[in-house]
């Protein structure tokens, strides 16, 4: 899986200049083709962490740095949040507010960031197109940003992002405020677009959808990093997990509660339903077997 | 809120297809300007209410006419209305009586003059060709090319990002507004109470919506800015911005109603028909 890093946080320390210790000593390499999750609970720093990959930290907001953040191998602090954003695509979580409010159709907006970039027209048309097509807005060109819904609005935004092919995707809890079917829809996009092997980091409060596609797992609290490993067994880690204010995959807490309570066996904690129905599928035929 | 301070703070796309929505925005932000600049120099209120007739037709022609009439009415009647009855009775340079009250107020006269009311009318007249026009220019041109016009004119990156910052505050303000209202109606905001109260209530909301919307917009900045809105290069803007033959037709009008206004304010003063007097270095006639 992992290849050449595209990312790397050098000992990076990060404080807002009125919020100190956003991020502290963050030290770890993001690998193309690979989905980093990050989690933790309210404050624990995945936005500040999405943001300095794509130099918004610190250009947009001040404050003080250490260390560094090579994107491609270039320092953050030396490109501007301008030049990076053809090299990361940053997602945010509310989708009406990310919208530039200065296209009049879904076709334009996509094509904004292009436009601000001096790209020439026809190129910007194709990959507009292109993208909506791949979030699964074709149709929709012609229409208002505004007349969408959450979850479409949230694809549009994807949409603006892919369009202009990043080689970095980072997504900050990009279905929080969405309703379950608009989290359908945005998830479902997300891991069409992980399964091609589009290099992704996405921070999310609830964990159990980002069990079934992040390869690895970083888990912040207070600006630090808490865990960074496998996402099966970041995310098996039941206690920390509870202990750090995130709720684990509801499977895995199933199983540390059948071990601890019932005294049930059960090895390796599953993290997504088709794991868990494999585990306690075999268990209760060793069970029904034996009787 | 009332439909029309939605309509106009919502400021909807623009989507229709006039004649005044293919001029070039420069153009009609010139005359924006032009106009503006004229209502000032004459004061007369016949005149004015002439430029007003003028705008109005514009925007009837870029069906904007009902919004911008409803806006200017709201504006300058009670406007008119209230300084009339000041000025009228006593504007500094009052001298040609209109109406006497004997005894009306509290026992003493009040009188009407000629010149507080002319006043009174051309002010307010004056604002209502100044607001007609600039919604003419704002809800006929595409915000996008309205950001599109100020990149071309090389207008300071900062002040584009204010323009773009305040065409998106005011729609987040109204979403935001509507949504506080409805959590502090759910939580038992009594909204069957006085016009005061109800004043009163509104204060209440001012601390949570000015939060709320200010990071809302720190959002969108964000947004932007991750999407290069700052990058220092030429944009591509998904239409032709050059100047067609229309907008030469329409400054060549301009140019031709310039020399004549010039004419009228030279051979026939500020005023050429009301002829009022009273406004020459605060001397009055």
């Amino acid at each position: 899986m992992p290849r050449e890093p595209i990312i790397i946080f050098d000992h990076f320390t990060y404080s807002y200049p009125t919020t100190p210790n956003a991020l502290v000593d963050i030290d770890l390499k993001i690998h193309r083709g690979e989905v980093l999750g990050v989690i933790g609970p309210n404050g624990a720093g995945k936005s500040t962490f999405c943001k300095s990959l794509n130099g918004l930290v610190p250009h947009f907001y001040g404050g003080t740095v250490k260390g560094r953040v090579l994107v491609d191998g270039k320092d953050t602090l030396e490109m501007t949040p301008a030049e990076l954003s053809l090299k990361v695509g940053l997602v945010f979580q509310e989708p009406e507010s990310q919208l530039s409010g200065l296209s009049l159709t879904v076709e334009d907006e996509v094509g904004f960031g292009l436009s601000m970039l001096g790209f020439p027209s026809e190129l910007i048309r194709e990959r507009a197109r292109e993208a909506l097509e791949k979030v699964g807005l074709k149709g929709f060109e012609k229409r208002s940003p505004f007349e969408l819904s959450g979850g479409e609005q949230q694809r549009l935004a994807i949409a603006t992002v892919l369009a202009m092919k990043p080689e970095v995707m980072v997504l900050d809890e990009p279905v929080a405020l969405l309703d379950p079917i608009g989290k359908y829809e945005v998830l479902s996009t997300v891991i069409e677009l992980a399964s091609e092997g589009s290099t992704i980091v996405i921070a999310e409060h609830e964990i159990e959808e980002i069990a079934y596609f992040a390869n690895r797992i970083l888990a912040l609290n207070e600006g630090r990093i808490v865990s960074l490993d496998d996402a099966k067994k970041v995310l098996a880690e039941v206690e920390k997990l509870k202990s750090l204010g995130v709720d684990p995959p509801s499977v895995a807490e199933l199983s540390y509660m059948l071990e601890r309570e019932l005294g049930v066996k059960i090895g390796e904690y599953p993290i997504t339903l088709p794991e868990a129905l494999k585990i306690y599928g075999e268990l209760v035929r060793e069970r029904w077997e034996r009787k | 809120m009332s439909s029309l301070a939605l309509s106009i703070l919502q400021r909807k796309p623009v989507e229709r297809e006039t004649f005044i929505h293919r001029l070039d925005a420069r153009v009609k932000f010139v005359f924006f300007l032009w106009i503006s600049i004229w209502a000032y120099i004459f004061l007369d209120y016949v005149v004015t209410l002439i430029f007003l007739a003028g705008v109005m037709v514009l925007n009837l022609l870029g069906r904007n006419f009902s919004r911008t009439m409803k806006a200017v009415s709201i504006i300058i009647v009670p406007w008119i209305a209230v300084a009339s009855l000041i000025l009228g009775a006593y504007f500094p340079w009052n001298k040609t009586l209109l109406v006497k009250f004997e005894g009306i107020l509290f026992g003493y006269d009040y009188a009407l003059y000629y010149e507080g009311i002319a006043w009174s009318v051309t002010w307010p007249l004056r604002i209502g060709v100044c607001i007609a026009s600039a919604m003419f220019f704002l809800f006929t041109t595409d915000p996008v090319k309205l950001i599109a016009l100020l990149f071309k004119l090389r207008v300071p990156f900062r002040f584009i990002y204010g323009i773009a910052g305040g065409l998106q505050l005011t729609p987040i303000l109204l979403n935001d507004l509507h949504t506080i209202m409805e959590a502090q109606k759910s939580r038992g905001l009594r909204t069957d109470v006085s016009i005061m109260k109800r004043a009163l209530h509104y204060l209440a909301l001012i601390v949570p919506l000015t939060l709320s919307t200010l990071n809302k917009v720190q959002i969108r900045a964000t947004a932007l800015e991750a999407r290069g809105f700052s990058a220092p290069v030429q944009k591509t803007w998904p239409y032709d911005l050059s100047l067609k033959r229309r907008d030469y037709a329409f400054i060549a009008g301009m140019i031709i109603m310039t020399a004549v206004f010039a004419f009228i304010y030279i051979f026939y003063g500020f005023s050429p028909i009301c002829r009022l007097e009273f406004y020459i270095l605060g001397y009055g006639g």
